[in-house]
């Protein structure tokens, strides 16, 4: 059988215009590939589901380019009569009644999903190790030494694997932008309630958004043509219109205003990343760009991650309330209610997660509120004012996406440095913004991806696309996966 | 020493909109358990809520009925508790801003008005029903997300009387501008009291007793008597009152201890991230409110300046909703407002109680019952036999007039003329009678009124007949 491991959205779109690969021959080697999985990815293959729908895509549809392409789908959105945990014993044995619109959406595009992929457990974790499945590793590295980065461990690890070439992921603080980093990959966000969330388990909902993972810019802007627009079933759904998001990817990008947060490049001590980052820029104002240094407050940035815990704890503490053992997961008896609760929380969630909730409910005490709570929103509001204000004088952000190549799994980064505080922790800014971001390779260090972010304006993502594609022109670095395993 | 009561309300009503308050589950009373459910109703893993717009409408309308601010912004906030009926972990609510705020209303207590002040009404989601068996319980999801509003009064209300007076206000309002069923037995109004005792004439508040599940009217008068009782019982008696829960046993006519309370539970409040504020326009606001249905408020001063009903007339006809529409429709086809009342309040007030129905499913059209009345006031029939016309037409489902013929009344006669005519041949042939009549004999009255009925087949008015008779005599 032919490979088609590496190939964009793009790519396999021409083979299957010209019938030189069918839906189904592409999805029965994705199906292979997964089955041969040996990052600990999957949480369930969708092999029948898969199949059936491969068979039944006969006719190309030659303005469609995500007809017949294998999807991935990361495991805390819902799947009609597919088995959904979010890595979570508690869910164990659920499965839902309805689809995720992306989901949805996907499948009325014709593409076809291939799998569900494992992440961190509820989809609160950065590093892919927190999941009921246990570690997922990095494809890069087969010597299973290198996390992969969570919370879309599952999602990014099957991409840069070359199983399929769109996965489906979630961005809460920057759970599809930092594994892209990681893995070689796009990650995407488009602004917080461009794509519908109806489908997604909840963690943080002011911050959560749907996010994918692709091989280059353009699939990203396919698969964001697919699934923005309104949704009646989330009512926070944005009612501005869907443009074409690939519409500025050629267009020159002479004039634009680039802004590079000083602080957070500074934070890193990866050399090789800020020759790569610096060689961009060069490239950029070779273009026509105007890119120039601004300074957030080192001290505003510091508190980027507590503030990031605190209201993301809090939501989910709330959020994962309806997990409780009565209504669907496994259930426990009890001679009380509080009882039967009890049993199935204590078994259901790992330490981490509890620890998460433990956190989250302390944060929304009536005593602590205001210092905790309320404290952590009017400091998320004083972030959005200073990112707010760059982009009223440029168009777009530029930095790295994280302090360095994905780390190893003993690593214990010092939790108190400006390099976690800033540098691996930056890429919230775009959930507390909600602004459209994305991350895409930028070179490697070791044979180690790494990557850089760009940020816009709401609802500028054809923007955003715009500068990720020059910046990809310029790196030449799409279609990347991991070298095939033994 | 004498003691003051210090009572306040809340008030939850089950709101009759056709889906829930935050999903397309419908909204039905009595359906068989878990049959009326949707994934949000039981807190299915991503699902979000979309806020219901008839409910806003219909608590637009109700912070109207009771003279509240009603804000323009849609807020919506998080309860966070753990309970077996509560299918999310949280209740959606609104705890900061909620939809109307300072507001009141107004009772009537031994001829005088009082005015009660409401401090808010809000809008949030109902649990689901919890069955308790010896080892086990049942949860029926039917009513989860059902939409309710929440009306807290201030602590305005001094007796039982008074708190059954606002309830019945309450559910007056939210039965009339049909938001709400507003039946305490089903559960769509039910009333929380809060009561505590003070010295007459002090100010600070004692500690407070919360009674809970009341489920009739009468039960809320007795309830709240019972507890000021009891209260005051303790407080003679030099003891204290304990902060807690009851519930009301009617059986025993007496407050039950629930649970004591302990600290207040905190409920991490905290503002809904999946529901965005919601600007409501001025026109909304506005429309909800005009095309809100008359309050029984306003029919009363209708009834009484425009048709002329006394207060009894007025108030009678306004214990039920559907009675006064009916009522209302009546006088769509006839004018004659006090016979017309008259007709709702004992015919067919009698009818539908001896029946065991209500007034929807009454039969009769009120544009058939009206032409019954008109023949009455324009004296073609008699009211004994307007009633036996009115059973034929219910019990063979007739026209009024399709009802006359077939019982074999004919039109009344009541042309003076020929009335006075037939009378002096009566009084001709029988003039013992007038004798009698003059010497005060009442028999001969009756007797002469036989005697022209007689010869008229019946078919002369009698109240007529008996008006000219007397007057004929007077000439003799």
């Amino acid at each position: 059988m032919k490979n088609y491991r590496n190939l964009t959205i793009k790519e396999l779109h021409e083979l299957l215009v010209k019938k030189e690969v069918t839906p189904l021959e592409l999805t029965k080697e994705a199906l292979e590939l997964a089955k041969k999985d040996t990052n600990n990815a999957i949480e369930y293959l969708m092999e029948k589901e898969a199949l059936e729908i491969a068979s039944n895509l006969k006719e190309p549809e030659v303005n469609n380019p995500l007809w017949g392409i294998p999807f991935i789908i990361k495991d805390n959105m819902s799947t009609k009569d597919v088995p959904t945990t979010a890595s979570s014993n508690i869910l164990n044995g659920y499965v839902p009644l309805f689809d995720a619109t992306v989901v949805t959406k996907l499948k009325e595009a014709h593409a076809v999903p291939i799998c569900k992929a494992t992440l961190d457990e509820l989809a609160m974790g950065g590093t892919g190790t927190t999941g009921h499945l246990g570690t997922t590793y990095n494809p890069y590295d087969r010597s299973h030494k290198h996390l992969v980065g969570g919370s879309s461990c599952g999602s990014a690890a099957l991409v840069a694997d070359g199983v399929a070439p769109l996965a489906l992921a979630s961005d809460t603080g920057d759970s599809t932008r930092k594994p892209a980093s990681y893995a070689g990959l796009v990650g995407f966000k488009p602004t917080w309630s461009r794509i519908s969330r109806f489908g997604l388990f909840p963690f943080a909902p002011s911050l959560d958004t749907i996010g994918f993972f692709t091989r280059s810019v353009l699939d990203s802007a396919y698969t964001l043509n697919v699934l923005a627009g309104r949704d009646l079933n989330d009512s926070t759904s944005s009612t501005k219109e869907v443009e074409d998001y690939t519409r500025l990817l050629n267009e020159p990008i002479k004039g634009k205003k680039i802004a590079i947060i000083k602080e957070i490049n500074e934070a890193t001590s990866d050399k090789t990343l800020l020759d790569l980052f610096a060689k961009t820029v060069k490239e950029l104002e070779n273009k026509g760009a105007e890119v120039h240094y601004v300074s957030v407050s080192r001290h505003l940035l510091e508190t980027l991650f507590p503030t990031y815990f605190v209201i993301s704890c809090a939501e989910a503490t709330s959020n994962n309330a309806n997990l409780d053992g009565v209504k669907f997961g496994p259930a426990y008896d009890g001679a009380t209610y509080q009882e039967v609760m009890t049993k199935a929380r204590t078994k259901g969630f790992s330490e981490l997660i509890k620890r998460r909730f433990v956190i989250g409910s302390y944060a929304l005490m009536r005593e602590n509120q205001n210092e905790l709570f309320l404290r952590a929103q009017k400091n998320r509001r004083r972030i959005v004012e200073e990112i707010n204000k760059i982009l009223e004088e440029y168009d777009l952000i530029y930095t790295i996406a994280a302090p360095s190549v994905a780390p190893t799994f003993d690593n214990a980064s010092d939790k108190l440095s400006d390099e976690y505080l800033i540098a691996d922790n930056h890429l919230v800014i775009g959930n507390f913004t909600g602004l459209p971001s994305i991350t895409i390779p930028v070179g490697f260090e070791n044979d180690l991806p790494l990557g850089v972010n760009i940020m816009g304006k709401a609802f500028h993502e054809a923007e955003v696309l715009q500068l990720a594609n020059k910046i990809e022109e310029i790196t030449g670095l799409y279609g990347l996966v991991a070298k095939e395993g033994k | 020493m004498e003691f003051e009561p210090v009572i306040g309300l809340e008030i939850h009503v089950e709101l009759k909109t056709k889906s829930k308050m935050f999903s397309n589950g419908p909204v039905l009373f009595g359906a068989e358990p878990n049959t009326l459910v949707v994934p949000l109703d039981m807190g299915f893993p991503g699902t979000m809520p979309i806020v219901n717009k008839e409910a806003v409408i219909y608590a637009i309308r109700v912070s109207n009925a009771l003279h509240m601010k009603i804000d323009h912004e849609l807020h919506f906030d998080r309860k966070n508790y753990f309970y077996s009926d509560l299918p999310k972990g949280y209740q959606i609510t609104q705890n900061l801003r909620p939809i109307g705020s300072d507001g009141y209303l107004e009772i009537e207590v031994d001829g005088k008005t009082k005015r009660i002040n409401i401090e808010r009404l809000h809008m949030e989601e109902d649990t689901c029903k919890q069955l308790h068996f010896n080892t086990f319980t049942l949860l029926d999801y039917n009513r989860a997300g059902t939409p309710l509003v929440e009306i807290v009064s201030r602590p305005d209300i001094r007796s039982g009387e008074e708190a059954m007076k606002y309830v019945e206000k309450i559910r007056s309002i939210v039965v009339f501008s049909e938001v709400s069923d507003g039946k305490m037995e089903e559960g769509s109004l039910r009333c929380d009291v809060n009561i505590s005792l003070r010295e007459k004439g002090t100010e600070p508040f004692g500690t407070k007793v919360e009674i809970k599940n009341i489920n009739s009217i009468s039960h809320i008068q007795r309830a709240v008597d019972f507890e000021i009782a009891r209260q005051s019982k303790i407080l003679n008696e030099g003891g204290t009152i304990a902060q807690e829960t009851r519930r009301y046993d009617d059986a025993k006519r007496e407050t039950i201890l629930m649970r004591v309370k302990t600290d207040a539970v905190d409920y991490k409040y905290f503002p809904e991230p999946n529901i965005t504020p919601i600007a409501l326009s001025d026109e909304f606001v506005e429309d909800a409110i005009k095309n809100c249905p008359e309050l029984a408020d306003s029919k009363k001063v209708r009834y009484m300046n425009e048709y002329g009903l006394n207060e009894y007339d007025a108030s009678q006809l306004l214990i039920d909703k559907d009675l006064s529409n009916y009522y209302d429709e009546l006088t769509k086809y006839s004018k004659q407002y006090k016979l017309l009342a008259n007709w709702v309040n004992v015919d067919i007030n009698g009818y539908l109680n001896k029946n065991n129905i209500t007034v929807l499913n009454f039969s009769l059209k009120p544009q058939e019952l009206a032409s019954l009345v008109e023949m009455v006031a324009k004296n073609t029939i008699s009211s004994n036999q307007a009633k036996e016309i009115f059973n034929k037409m219910i019990s063979d489902n007739l026209t009024a007039l399709e009802a006359k013929k077939a019982l074999g009344i004919s039109e009344q006669i009541s042309d003076n003329e020929f009335i006075i005519k037939v009378i002096n041949e009566v009084l001709d042939e029988f003039p013992n009678s007038i004798v009698d009549y003059k010497e005060g004999k009442g028999r001969a009255l009756g007797f002469m009124i036989g005697q022209v009925m007689k010869k008229t087949q019946g078919k002369v008015n009698p109240k007529l007949t008996n008006d000219l008779l007397l007057e004929e005599l007077k000439k003799r």
